[in-house]
């Protein structure tokens, strides 16, 4: 009866571990693929679930400050999309390729 | 969704009402388009089948559900037809948040042995406090819809087409959101129907701790943001990849693009989705611009009502909301028109003066007049 | 009660599903347009949880903005399935999952043993009418003022640095003047 009422009753601990779950995810993105547009979007991934902890957090505490702290996340992943793009173009006109090994040749 | 079994399913059947209410003015809208096109270029249009050519759509519609359903052979099959079905779905989303009139009243009433009521029923599919962004935010997804039908087809022509399409839907989503700030920092609110009632009265401003009112005038946008509803009107036509701005389709001097490959009910599709987007950018100009479904001084809802004095309650908010339901239709109606008119006025633009059209003069202009607006509204509105 | 938990799960699982494919689809189209799912599912959670008008930013920005860049970078490069597309190695390869794992697990089991702390009294009780987007904005514009004007010079330096990178002629794609 209570393991029931722990899986039914929906708290923020239930939020924050589906969190857990996506950022892992993303996590596992960045570290195994080897095309740098998708470990972008692994980034986007692991941003994300920090986003759905802030507005959990926000809603925990009642003030809104958590959900300001989105905002400025979500301006930042923009950005950040942004130029990673335009590197990914870079790579790609020099090496007709995405993968993440040509990043070290491109110094200089 | 409703507290009782009587409000789910009247909330549930409006629902589908007003869907299949935007998916029937498509091959009305179609026929328009087709006379009205005749008539400026001095044609017939297809006048032979049925009373001024009506029926000619249900012969489209049979045409276009019997014709061979072909698919390129190394295309992705399911984004292929996924793409048709995700071009419905914005227009539709974002039709169901704008209010087509004023919310019905019920008064309690006895039936099957019980009380039901009192209601209220908005005259809209679903409302959502945060109107606006929502509405923003699904028709934000329209270009996913392009890409997936010119990826999917495995076809350059048509991925060329995509490409061109999106990258105008996303350019011209700047210019639509800056363009309708002016409006709401004007009604300080996200909410159509707020934005409704505070135009159903007559034009009225504050300077400098002064109310002006002029009697004979409606408060409407358009008298306080002419230039937001020129930017957002402009950047609609694009948004919904209308002539001037139809380089995707562009089919006499590029090959047409995203739907090359696509036929039969697929294409139709496409259109229903095309014309879909027109009646919520028209609907958006209306209720941003021209007061909804609201009429000053002739048919607001204080006056409508007062021709049914002696009636129930009930009667009297269900004839009111019908009255001013046929004002809004007809005020989209001309907007929709003007949509059909432009497209068989003016030629097409050429793709870098698109891009400069939207990147160097709509997106300055609308900048401009947020600053503007914003300015002269703290200052008229602060109690120097 | 029970509406909040068939909710809940049904958009857990869509979101655990699409982000799985994200990151196990071998196309990197496909991976981006499960992405965009995952990020639609993300704006019904941040909705279930009143937070309307960030799921609606959430829609804007991530859905309709920096995924359809995505996507159309990748078809700008017409990539097809990629035959590589997992970085080489077995001992690496588990090693990474499961650090990656550990540290989900270890996540979950610090929240799930601090139910007591996190589980606040103010949880659920939140005005469903409050006038959330009005406080937020108050908030943006008055505690907040001086990082919102700081992502704003950032955003400049960004479109700056993108259009520099991407029309660079030396660096990059300097022999191929």
């Amino acid at each position: 009866m209570l393991i029931a009422d722990k899986f039914l009753r929906i708290g923020p601990e239930h939020y924050l571990a589906l969190s857990a779950i996506l950022f892992s995810f993303g996590m596992i993105a960045v570290m195994m693929r080897k095309n740098v547009i998708v470990m972008l979007m692994g980034i986007e991934l692991m941003l994300n679930a920090v986003n759905l902890s802030f507005v959990v957090f926000a809603r925990e505490t009642g003030a809104l400050n958590g959900q300001i702290m989105v905002f400025f996340v979500m301006t930042i992943a923009a950005a950040e999309a942004g130029v990673g793009l335009a590197l990914a173009v870079a790579i790609y006109k020099k090496f007709k390729e995405l993968n993440i090994r040509h990043f070290e040749k491109l110094k200089g | 969704m409703g507290s009782d079994i009587f409000e789910i399913g009247v909330n549930f059947i409006k629902m589908v009402l007003i869907f299949v209410m935007m998916v029937q003015l498509v091959p009305l809208l179609v026929w328009v388009e087709r006379r009205g096109s005749a008539y400026i270029q001095n044609r017939f249009g297809p006048n032979r089948v049925g009373p001024l050519g009506l029926t000619q759509l249900l012969a489209d519609a049979v045409k276009f559900l019997t014709k061979e359903d072909f698919m390129p052979e190394r295309g992705y099959r399911f984004l292929f037809l996924a793409a048709p079905v995700v071009a419905l779905i914005p227009a539709a989303l974002a039709f169901g948040a704008i209010p087509l009139s004023h919310p019905i009243f019920v008064e309690p009433f006895e039936w099957l042995g019980q009380t039901w009521g009192p209601y209220q029923f908005d005259f809209q599919s679903y409302k959502i406090g945060i109107g606006i962004v929502f509405v923003l935010a699904v028709s934000s997804l329209a270009a996913y819809s392009l890409m997936l039908a010119g990826y999917a087809s495995n076809n350059k022509y048509s991925l060329y087409g995509a490409l061109r399409a999106s990258a105008q839907t996303i350019s011209y989503e700047l210019a639509m959101g800056l363009s309708i700030v002016g409006i709401l920092l004007l009604f300080n609110t996200f909410d159509f129907s707020e934005m409704i009632r505070l135009q159903s009265g007559p034009l009225s401003f504050h300077v400098l701790g002064t109310v002006y009112t002029f009697d004979f005038l409606p408060n409407w946008g358009i008298f306080y943001q002419p230039l937001g509803a020129i930017l957002l009107l402009a950047a609609m036509f694009a948004e919904t990849n209308r002539l001037p701005f139809d380089l995707p389709e562009a089919e006499a001097e590029l090959v047409a693009g995203y739907h090359t490959e696509y036929g039969g009910i697929k294409m139709n599709m496409f259109y229903i989705g095309e014309y879909g987007h027109m009646l919520v950018a028209s609907g958006l100009m209306v209720t941003f611009y021209f007061g909804g479904y609201t009429l000053y001084p002739f048919l607001t809802p204080g006056t409508v009502s007062s021709w049914f004095a002696g009636s129930t309650p009930t009667m009297t908010s269900v004839w009111t909301s019908l009255i001013l339901h046929v004002v809004f239709l007809t005020k989209v109606l001309l907007f929709l028109w003007l949509f059909i008119w432009v497209r068989w006025s003016l030629p097409r633009f050429r793709y870098d003066q698109l891009m400069d059209l939207g990147w160097k003069t709509m997106l300055p202009w609308a900048l401009g007049n947020t600053i503007v607006t914003a300015i002269v509204i703290f200052i008229m509105r602060t109690s120097w | 009660m029970i509406y909040e938990a068939i909710s809940f799960y049904a958009l857990a699982l869509f979101l655990t599903f699409f982000a799985y494919k994200t990151i196990s689809a071998t196309n990197p189209i496909h991976s981006a347009l499960y992405l965009v799912l995952t990020m639609l599912g993300l704006g019904a959670v941040f909705f279930s949880l009143g937070a309307h008008f960030i799921a609606g930013v959430q829609v804007i920005v991530y859905a309709g903005a920096v995924m359809v860049l995505f996507v159309m970078v990748l078809m700008l490069f017409d990539l097809k399935s990629e035959l590589q597309a997992f970085s080489k190695g077995m001992l690496s390869g588990f090693l990474k999952v499961f650090s990656a794992a550990a540290l989900a697990g270890v996540a979950i089991g610090v929240i799930s043993h601090s139910v007591q702390v996190v589980d606040g009294a103010s949880w659920g009780v939140g005005d469903p009418n409050a006038d959330v987007t009005k406080y937020l904005s108050i908030l943006l514009y008055t505690n907040y003022l001086f990082a919102f004007e700081v992502l704003g010079v950032l955003l400049l330096v960004v479109a700056i640095g993108a259009v520099a990178l991407s029309r660079m002629k030396g660096g990059t794609h300097a022999d191929r003047r």
